[in-house]
């Protein structure tokens, strides 16, 4: 595909032309944070954001989703796409959105999730501000982004956008862009590879070995309770993460006790009831009852078993979690590195 | 189908959890009375009944003996006992006096020896007699209370979400309390509310009360380490709901 070049000046003009056809989503101010929200205008648009609250799943998996509407007569799905260009997305979160794209098609095609997915043109963006938590220049560094249709860059003067699919291709519009220069495209090239450098090389360690040496920690309880000593149990870490994808199905009634939805929520490992089931005959049983075991799960997972699904840590490094953490126990440089420095 | 005969009652309270249900407004309750039959409820009407009732909703604490009578009483008349918002759940706030004794004069002045002021540890209802569902908060949440109404409409039972506030917080991305340099309680206070302090900029004080096995041990040091407390009001911090809870 394509490389074209837009002046800085021009960008927030491209992206009120966009608006006018279609739904943008990009990284807007919240406080002293960022938040993935709908541009109602595109001066909101902060392309120098570090990382946003939630990592942009939310779009195609959104923390409350109806998923089915019913009444006396009938049920029926709620899966009503809306033509969106997902702007802004640092490459760390593509990574996260490749392996949602993965997992959600993976035996259970989930058109929940990939109605809205297919109906959205990503438009990935470079690291402008590296994240004080950030470790993603340590952590699957040979998982490359994907998902995404165009790749926007700043370079001095303005942006280069590299077009990867059709779609991104189609955005592209030759009255506010010019074809890239060769020049420019090895500038935005540096560019991005210079801020992997940016971010400290926090983790000095092949994830495969992470993999072998995270799942033979396993019965080590006196690490595991050592490194969750702290924990709430409160699911923030999950909440947060752009490779979780565990929900929880409600059912209710409107006022009418008649109609009413089916609504899937996050769900979070991290929690305690998470693990609890209900038997024949009405017995409890949870089988991840005390909270380092649930805290041991959550590395499992990451480290472990989605690792040798995905080829990779299903981490990106965005270090959501480890800021989320009140106790700050959560960050997976500690807790990894602490698991490789010891001896099992 | 004959309508469920539904009663609210009160006790040591504002009665604000009776006022939140009255604030849905004529065309939700107009709704809900196609479903209920509300026999007592002086929120909303002066009639009273002594019949037998199949949902008694109690607000309020106990707090003396009458109160253990007259507990009894609906207790064995109503076939459904609902603990209705903190002070009937765990004691609320009104169990901030159980761990001290100087505050009558303080509050009260030269009234503070009426005899009606003489009541005792403030408890939650389930102290007195058998509670078969509990709705948290201070006050209530309107729109729970609909899924419980709803459930026992249904002969089901409303899943009360055991998880901190903290979780709901981050799905609807509130700024942390800590990140703006304050305090707050989500972590082992329990949700179901939608997290609406926090959002309003206000630290979550856990009206809900505690989720099990909170670590109350990692709040403490949360609370001096990142909220800058001495170590005596991390421990205090916070009685006002959940004075009935700590040691």
């Amino acid at each position: 595909m394509g490389a074209y070049f837009i002046g800085a000046h021009e960008l927030l003009g491209w992206v009120d032309g966009l608006r006018e056809s279609t739904r943008i989503i990009g990284p807007v101010a919240k406080r002293q944070r960022f938040v993935f929200a709908e541009l109602e205008s595109a001066a909101q648009l902060r392309l120098d954001y570090d990382v946003t609250i939630l990592p942009p799943k939310k779009v195609f998996f959104p923390p409350k989703q109806q998923i089915l509407a019913f009444d006396s007569e009938r049920v029926s799905d709620c899966i009503d796409p809306v033509p969106t260009v997902l702007l802004g997305v640092h490459f760390y979160d593509v990574k996260g959105l490749d392996m949602t794209d993965f997992l959600m098609r993976e035996r259970y095609e989930d058109w929940n999730y990939l109605a809205q997915r297919e109906a959205t043109t990503i438009v990935a963006s470079s690291v402008q501000s590296v994240a004080p938590r950030a470790f993603w220049g340590s952590i699957g560094a040979h998982v490359r982004p994907q998902g995404h249709d165009a790749m926007l860059t700043k370079v001095s003067e303005g942006y280069v956008l590299e077009t990867r699919t059709p779609k991104g291709e189609r955005l592209a519009g030759l009255e506010r862009f010019r074809h890239a220069t060769d020049d420019e495209v090895a500038g935005a090239e540096r560019v991005n590879a210079a801020v992997m450098d940016q971010c400290s090389q926090l983790m000095p360690y092949d994830s495969k070995e992470i993999a072998t040496k995270v799942r033979e920690s396993f019965g080590n309880e006196e690490l595991w309770d050592d490194l969750a000593m702290d924990c709430f149990s409160c699911g923030s870490c999950n909440i947060v993460c752009p490779t979780c994808y565990c929900f929880d199905v409600r059912d209710s009634w409107n006022v009418d006790q008649t109609s009413g939805q089916r609504t899937r929520y996050w769900d979070a490992c991290l929690t305690r009831e998470f693990a609890a089931v209900t038997m024949a005959g009405g017995q409890k049983e949870n089988f991840r009852e005390h909270h380092a075991s649930r805290f041991r799960h959550r590395f499992m997972r990451k480290a472990a078993y989605l690792h040798d699904k995905l080829g990779g840590p299903a981490c990106t490094g965005c270090g959501r979690c480890a800021a989320a953490c009140t106790a700050n126990i959560a960050d997976p440089v500690r807790v990894i590195n602490t698991i490789m420095g010891v001896t099992l | 189908m004959t309508k469920p005969r539904v009663a609210f009652f009160d006790f040591a309270s504002c009665e604000g959890c009776q006022i939140e249900f009255t604030n849905h407004g004529d065309a939700v309750i107009l709704e809900l009375l196609n479903h209920l039959d509300i026999v007592e409820f002086r929120e909303a009407m002066t009639e009273t009944t002594n019949e037998p009732i199949d949902i008694a909703f109690i607000e309020g604490s106990f707090t003396r003996e009458s109160d253990r009578v007259r507990l009894q009483a609906i207790r064995s008349r109503a076939k459904t006992v609902i603990a209705y918002g903190a002070c009937a759940v765990t004691g609320g706030i009104n169990a901030l006096k159980n761990h001290q004794d100087d505050f009558a004069e303080e509050v009260y002045g030269e009234a503070a020896y009426m005899p009606h002021l003489r009541s005792g540890t403030a408890r939650p209802i389930s102290a007195a007699i058998k509670v078969d569902h509990e709705v948290r908060g201070c006050p209530v949440s309107k729109e729970e209370l609909l899924l419980v109404i709803s459930n026992l409409l249904h002969g089901t039972t409303y899943a009360v979400p055991t998880f901190p506030v903290c979780a709901q917080c981050k799905r609807r991305e509130t700024v942390c309390r800590y990140e703006e340099g304050d305090h707050c309680m989500g972590q082992v206070a329990r949700a179901g509310c939608g997290a609406p302090c926090p959002a309003d900029g206000i630290p979550c004080e856990a009206c809900r009360g505690f989720v099990d096995d909170a670590n109350l041990g990692a709040l403490e040091k949360v609370l001096v380490e990142r909220a800058g407390f001495s170590q005596r009001r991390a421990v205090a911090k916070s009685r006002m709901f959940t004075a009935n809870l700590r040691s």
